[in-house]
């Protein structure tokens, strides 16, 4: 198939992307409850890295006119009302759920989502603990939650190639999952989630993460701090078995990552501990069983 | 500009002999801006049937009547009377509706119109006679009109409303009704179960930006029609998330945005004339200070004023 047909196909997919199947069942319970708390609506959005997305991009969207760009759903929810956020989130979840598409299987998904989350929850995690990034810590998350999205309508449209690929990757037979998926689909998924970014309104400092998280060296200077953060977080994800498809040996990360987000290796046993909880508590909430 | 309130009952409209002071009518004001000019309305609560047998004295037979409706939001005690609004049976009106977006309910049109069915009404819409234009609002600026300027803000209630802040000639009318302050709703004690530092931190911030976004609103108007459907106790008890504001608030920031005159409205319904008389006269004690440098009062239906 030519790249430009790849391409269209993948197009109409990001505009009609349907939800994680992992999570829908319960922003339905939660949107359908009348006395659902703030905190409640807030964890099952962000629990979702589609979800999170396509509600941020509501919330943005011209149909609001904002005056100014909301990137934290925590403010999304104070200005608009929980009911207009819940009616967001409702319509998004139900726009179209992915358990029923055949592409996009249940271990496929159940694995991006762990990773996505756990990439989410480390990059936020690490922001807290800096001096710097206190105030937007959000972003982090939000961010480390979106850094793979450009992998779904990859795998959702091509699923047999991209299977192929992830075996032909763990023989050996590319250096990295971009330089693997370049070579099947003629894009990466760091193209892919620029797509999305840009279709969604996802903001600058989102997209620009998305577009660099695999070349420390390409990082907006402006984003500098919250692209390494977020390499940092995918790595750990990584190697505490948070990985995701194609992507389970990740090469160390630079050494320029490791000095600017300021992590040593009694930081990192800290860490380890808290992301499984924090992981243990999601699954209690959506009720997943491990 | 002329300003003339003819509903200010907050919830449901409530006659009786405790409300004769205050009234008993709910939201519903004549703004024009030229004093002279076409009229704007704001919201169709049950006093838009008197301003409707108003408009059809002043206007009919010589002139057709054509006006500029700001709806604040869709809930029923601002919408209820728009069956009863005699100009919308009359051919030659013209009616311009302005509102907010309502994402899972359809435009302002479909909700005001949904009142014309036969289940409640014995008038459908497609027997309205008026020429109604509908026009989506969000939070914007524009002109209505030459030397008429509109700025809109999205306010704190269960479904999304918009303040109005109408300038003319030099002069500033603001409307915010049905305003809860913003708040965090976010646990901010660590002990909570519930607590996330993220959120926490993240909605101290985003609710003191709103609030005062919401002061910069209003700053500076000649006159602002302000919530104040309960007292701050009532809302700290049981009231928060109801979407209304407190007669403390409502004081405070006004003088805190360099308001001249402040109007209190919403009056709840089970308030009686008598039980509003102490508690203005509680307030203007309690703000002695305030008010001796911005006049507050109590919203009377009927009361007409002049900028």
């Amino acid at each position: 198939m030519k790249k430009a047909d790849r391409l269209k196909i993948v197009s109409r997919y990001i505009n009609n992307m349907p939800s994680l199947p992992v999570t829908v069942s319960k922003v339905q319970e939660i949107c359908d409850n009348p006395k659902t708390s703030p905190v409640d609506l807030y964890k099952v959005i962000s629990l979702d890295p589609v979800l999170m997305g396509k509600v941020m991009k509501l919330v943005n969207s011209a149909y609001y006119g904002l005056s100014d760009k909301v990137t934290s759903l925590v403010r999304a929810i104070i200005m608009l009302g929980m009911n207009t956020v819940k009616n967001l989130a409702l319509s998004s979840a139900v726009m179209g759920i992915m358990g029923k598409e055949k592409n996009f299987i249940k271990l496929n998904s159940d694995m991006f989502w762990e990773h996505s989350l756990c990439t989410g929850i480390i990059a936020k995690k690490i922001a807290g603990d800096s001096t710097s990034g206190k105030g937007e810590i959000e972003e982090y998350f939000i961010t480390g939650l979106l850094h793979d999205i450009g992998k779904i309508p990859l795998i959702s449209c091509f699923p047999e190639e991209y299977t192929e690929m992830v075996r032909k990757r763990a023989e050996g037979l590319y250096s990295s999952i971009n330089e693997a998926e370049t070579d099947y689909f003629g894009m990466d998924h760091t193209s892919t989630g620029k797509m999305i970014a840009e279709s969604w309104n996802l903001g600058e400092p989102v997209r620009s993460v998305i577009v660099s998280h695999h070349d420390p060296g390409s990082a907006d200077a402006k984003y500098l701090k919250l692209t390494y953060t977020v390499i940092m977080a995918d790595y750990l994800a990584n190697i505490y078995g948070c990985y995701f498809s194609g992507n389970c040996c990740p090469p160390d990360p630079p050494e320029e990552v490791l000095r600017l987000t300021g992590i040593d290796e009694s930081y990192l046993d800290g860490i380890r501990v808290f992301v499984k909880e924090e992981m243990e508590k999601a699954r209690i909430f959506l009720e997943i069983k491990n | 500009m002329r300003i003339k309130l003819w509903g200010v009952r907050g919830s449901i409209p409530s006659p009786g002999a405790d409300t004769m002071k205050y009234g008993g009518n709910t939201t519903c004001l004549e703004i024009d801006p030229e004093d002279g000019g076409t009229e704007i309305i704001i919201d169709g609560g049950s006093g838009l049937r008197l301003l409707g047998n108003h408009l059809v004295k002043k206007y009919l037979p010589d002139k057709n009547i054509e006006l500029d409706f700001l709806i604040t939001h869709t809930h029923w005690d601002h919408i209820l009377g728009f069956p009863f609004f005699t100009p919308i049976y009359i051919p030659s009106t013209k009616l311009r509706f302005y509102g907010p977006v309502t994402y899972e309910e359809g435009g302002i049109e479909e909700i005001i119109g949904s009142q014309f069915q036969y289940r409640y009404f014995p008038v459908i819409k497609s027997e309205l006679s008026a020429e109604m234009e509908y026009n989506p609002l969000r939070e914007t600026s524009f002109y209505l009109r030459d030397g008429i300027k509109i700025t809109t803000k999205y306010l704190n209630h269960p479904v999304l409303c918009l303040g109005y802040r109408i300038e003319c000639g030099g002069r500033c009318f603001c409307i915010a009704t049905d305003s809860e302050p913003f708040r965090n709703v976010f646990p901010t004690d660590p002990e909570d179960p519930d607590y996330d530092r993220t959120a926490a931190e993240e909605g101290e911030e985003a609710a003191a930006e709103e609030n005062r976004k919401l002061v910069e609103f209003f700053s500076g108007a000649d006159i602002l029609v302000y919530d104040s459907q309960y007292t701050k106790d009532e809302m700290e008890n049981d009231k928060l998330g109801w979407g209304h504001s407190s007669y403390e608030f409502a004081i405070e920031k006004a003088f805190e945005a360099g308001v001249k005159k402040l109007l209190l409205t919403h009056h709840d319904p089970e308030r009686t004339d008598e039980e509003l008389d102490i508690l203005i006269s509680f307030y203007r004690e309690k703000y002695s200070d305030i008010n001796r440098k911005m006049n507050f009062s109590l919203a009377v239906e009927g009361r007409e004023y002049f900028l």
